[in-house]
């Protein structure tokens, strides 16, 4: 995750509360899903950032998982999002989503 | 309104694996923040071989040597591959290696930044002197260099960057300010390395569009890099900057920056700027950026692959009015990312593809071909950004579905037929839509691509300034002149009965007698008509770039320097066919270089009018002999010359007053005046010297970057010389002179015409002494100002024979001497005391 945003994930997460907090993502495939979603979890695993060794466990999630698509007007999400849900392996991301929040989401 | 038209394309790549080491950000960040890391020590064993660098078949692909379709057969990754007989030089450009390019950077640096060790210089300044673009007077600019004690000095103390080629320190570039940041040997360092690749690419692109340096009226610089000082940190301009190296002495220029985006926009504005009339040759150009160099390092380390981001890229290409051949460039159809469009990736495709395409009554399928982000895939998968390209595809094809154009089903199908691998080094810019436009071009000129649409795409929030995305794309089409009825058929496509248009104003033997050899052409099968008038010459170039006409035979017609005619004789003694190169024009200005010009000349209209190997005799006249050595040693270095041998006892290649009666050699080479003079005498001599009845008239103007057929009769021409002129413009057309033409000069320039004229030249200037010699240069930081600009040059003379060495030149608020800041006190007194300033 790119170090602005892991600066800004960790200074939202001390502002509000981290149990206050969610992380949606909007990465194009399952792998850098993945490493996304354990940079704001278990903490960055290329030891390059502000959330180098430390572990927030936000709760986090892809925006084509159901749990957000759910949330968001069909709408909207005809229009922002539909075209990229069809072009990603939507399945292998939500695999993916799924096996890092079960191991260390906090919340 | 005509379109305008992408008449040429330049790519260049530069294997730089010093400045991968040594000035990319990956490895100068983990350098300082982590210097023991693994990385580090691991980094040395991934680099790659200059050798491996040229033959990775997608370095081969971006200067053009193997095309899409071919890189897209070998099957990924292609890391591990390489192409069988890689070749350093392509149809788009070349793939330079370090040590040259060092000296490349030195030669653009024009403020004594760069310096390099004198043992290196002396071993890699041959090579660039061998470099077929690289002119005579960028050579000349070549330094001899330091002493290598020195250098370490001035990287170890003096805070210079240092320049490292294959482990060695050979050079550094110095910071040109004490203070300012943005003028620290960092900068400088990038500054000048885009600068010097974007200069590389455009003499490519020189090259492959045969157009006159002299010719391009703007150039736009489109990289990534800011040049200027702390008081304006962007101020520009790269463009005129390299424009000055590559010659272009009729140009001006500007930057036109927007992140990856750029070379779309800069494409965009040029084509507007050459439709709108403003501009008729504009080049859009952009050089390499070091930053980027390795920038992916780490995933290429950690997954055991040689670290393949160790080149810098360069692109250009040539925007030009419409010549009714090169594709064109559809301004009626461009897409673009406004302030409202928002920044998700279905919004970005929906601005960018389909809602111009809508608006032009398109679907995505109409389109043959798309280029987006044409990043090579080997270096973006094992970094985690996947196949750039294919996202692409995937998503325009998904925008497809949505609006109903293309069933689901469908999309892996639309994805391969419309869609390119990716190949293009992630150089930021470099990728963006651009890469393909080479390609492009070929195909379309060929006919297998009827269209493309180029989509450029960049992340200005980046740049802290806004938080927007950002992105434009354009529509490229076969040009479309050709399918209207008034149209102008390709050359290519002239088959049998070329039409001539014959314009002789005031005939020594009146309009009749020239009316008269037009019917008799016309009887030997010709199509010829006689253009008459008071501006009948005007009426035949207009014709001629209509197309109504597809060559001229003209009388008192003048041609450009650069241009020279080439006769056609029966030789007296014999009756043998002689081609006398040259009888009108100017080939060069330089003596020597023009008969070195006239024998190609000639050797061009003999094989058009079908002689294979011509023999080639040169007249025992004053630089005859020079001549001769520079043909010679042209045809060892590959431009091959079968010489003439005279037929006196003593034989060799200088033709005397018998051979030129003979006919010993089908190309007889002379100055032009000569060739004139014997034009005259040996077409009159059997009327006494009254009217020109043998032979074929003064011939066809041919010059390296011409691209006309007029041939010329003299007013003293007979009827019989006239038509025969007529046969021979109609033998211009058939025999395809302007491809003869184009593809002898490009043969005779990789065996290093240029090089050997520019020898002779610089010989020959040094001869010439000015009226008061320039003491030895000084590097000109400050400037004089208040020197009235008719007095200005007599000013810089008078410096000069008081030992200063100074300049003028014109500054933003008018003319202005310069000079070192060590001289200026003495030279203000100077220039009070003979009155030049107050």
């Amino acid at each position: 995750m790119d170090l602005e945003n892991q600066k800004r994930v960790k200074e939202i997460a001390d502002q509000f509360g981290p149990e206050n907090v969610i992380v949606v993502l909007g990465a194009a495939e399952g792998e850098a899903a993945g490493l996304a979603a354990e940079t704001v979890t278990a903490g960055d695993p290329t030891y390059a950032g502000p959330l180098a060794g430390v572990s927030l466990g936000l709760l986090v999630y892809h925006i084509c998982e159901p749990e957000i698509k759910e949330e968001v007007d069909a709408g909207i999400y005809d229009e922002q999002v539909s075209m990229m849900e069809m072009v990603l392996d939507v399945d292998d991301i939500i695999a993916e989503m799924t096996a890092i929040r079960e191991q260390y989401t906090k919340y | 309104m005509n379109n305008s038209v992408l008449k040429g394309t330049g790519y260049v790549l530069v294997h730089v694996p010093g400045m991968l080491m040594h000035h990319g950000t990956t490895q100068t960040t983990e350098r300082s923040v982590n210097p023991d890391s693994d990385y580090l020590k691991e980094l040395p064993g991934h680099i790659r071989s200059y050798e491996d660098c040229l033959a990775y078949p997608p370095n081969q692909t971006y200067i053009g040597n193997l095309s899409i379709e071919a890189l897209s057969a070998i099957e990924e990754p292609w890391f591990d591959k390489k192409v069988e007989t890689p070749s350093r030089f392509g149809p788009f450009g070349e793939v330079m290696p370090e040590d040259e390019f060092a000296v490349l950077m030195q030669i653009c640096d024009a403020f004594d930044l760069v310096h390099l060790d004198r043992g290196f210089v002396r071993n890699v300044k041959p090579k660039l002197e061998a470099h077929p673009l690289i002119t005579a007077s960028m050579h000349a600019l070549i330094k001899e260099g330091q002493d290598s004690e020195l250098i370490r000095k001035q990287v170890e103390r003096e805070h210079a960057q240092p320049i490292i080629v294959g482990d060695q320190l050979v050079g550094y570039v110095k910071r040109a300010h004490d203070v300012d940041v943005n003028l620290s040997a960092h900068v400088i360092f990038e500054n000048l390395v885009s600068k010097a690749s974007e200069v590389l690419t455009i003499l490519h692109l020189l090259k492959q569009s045969g157009l006159d340096p002299a010719d391009v009226d703007y150039v736009i610089d489109c990289s990534e890099e800011a040049c200027g000082d702390m008081n304006q940190r962007g101020g520009g301009n790269f463009a005129k900057a390299a424009a000055e190296i590559a010659g272009l002495l009729n140009a001006t220029g500007s930057d036109t920056r927007a992140f990856c985006a750029g070379p779309a926009h800069a494409v965009v504005e040029a084509a507007s700027l050459v439709k709108s009339g403003a501009f008729k040759n504009v080049i859009v150009a952009g050089g390499g950026c070091t930053a980027k160099l390795g920038m992916n390092g780490k995933d290429h380390v950690r997954k055991g692959l040689p670290i393949l981001e160790d080149c810098l890229g360069g692109f250009a290409a040539l925007i030009s009015e419409n010549d009714g051949i090169n594709p064109e460039i559809n301004l009626d159809i461009i897409g673009r990312h406004t302030v409202g469009t928002g920044s998700s990736p279905q919004a970005v495709i929906e601005s960018l593809v389909t809602n111009p395409l809508t608006a032009a009554g398109m679907k995505i399928t109409d389109v043959d071909k798309y280029s987006p982000e044409m990043q090579n895939p080997d270096i973006t998968k094992p970094a985690g950004a996947g196949d750039v390209p294919e996202a692409n595809y995937k998503m325009i094809a998904a925008l497809g579905v949505k609006l109903g154009q293309l069933e689901r089903a469908e999309l892996p199908a639309f994805v391969k037929k419309h869609g390119l691998r990716g190949f293009a080094p992630t150089q930021g810019h470099i990728p963006s839509g651009v890469p393909y436009l080479g390609f492009a071009r070929e195909s379309m000129l060929a006919g297998r691509t009827e269209n493309a649409m180029i989509i450029g795409k960049g992340s200005l929030f980046l740049g802290r300034m806004t938080n927007q995305f950002d992105g434009i794309s354009f529509f490229m089409q076969k040009n479309t002149r050709k399918e209207s009825p008034s149209a102008v058929a390709a050359p290519a496509l002239i088959t049998d009965l070329p039409v001539i248009g014959v314009a002789v104003p005031d005939s020594e033997s009146g309009t009749e007698m020239i009316r008269s050899a037009v019917d008799s052409a016309r009887k030997k099968g010709y199509q010829a008509f006689l253009i008459e008038g008071d501006d009948c010459l005007d009426r035949m170039e207009e014709m001629l770039k209509s197309g109504e006409i597809d060559a001229a035979v003209a009388a008192h017609y003048a041609f450009p320097v650069g241009v020279a005619t080439v006769g056609r004789i029966q030789t007296p003694a014999l009756g043998r066919e002689m081609f006398l190169a040259t009888t009108t024009g100017t080939s060069a200005t330089d003596r020597t270089e023009a008969m070195v010009r006239n024998a190609i000349a000639g050797i061009i209209a003999a094989k058009t009018c079908g002689i294979a190997e011509p023999t080639v005799g040169i007249a025992n006249v004053e630089g005859g002999r020079q001549c001769g050595r520079i043909l010679q040693t042209l045809s060892e270095k590959g431009y091959s010359i079968r010489f003439a041998e005279s037929e006196r006892a003593d034989g060799g290649v200088l033709m005397r007053g018998n051979d030129l009666l003979r006919g010993s050699a089908d190309v007889m080479v002379m100055d032009t005046l000569t060739g004139n003079l014997m034009m005259k005498m040996l077409s009159a001599f059997t009327t006494g010297g009254g009217i020109e009845s043998v032979g074929y008239g003064y011939g066809p103007g041919i010059g390296e970057r011409y691209d006309k057929r007029i041939l010329i009769v003299s007013r003293a021409s007979g009827a019989a010389v006239i038509a025969n002129a007529v046969d021979y413009a109609a033998q211009t057309v058939k025999g395809d002179l302007l491809t003869i033409a184009r593809q002898e000069f490009i043969k005779a320039n990789k065996a290093g015409l240029q090089t050997l004229i520019d020898e002779v030249k610089q010989r020959s200037q040094k001869a010439a002494v000015p009226k008061t010699a320039a003491p030895p240069k000084e590097t000109c930081t400050e400037e004089i100002h208040g020197i009235e600009v008719t007095e200005l040059d007599e000013a810089v003379e008078a410096l000069w024979s008081e030992g200063i060495y100074a300049e003028s030149g014109m500054g933003c608020t008018g003319p202005v001497l310069m000079l070192n800041h060590a001289r200026i006190e003495q030279a203000t007194r100077i220039l009070r005391d003979q009155g030049y300033v107050r």
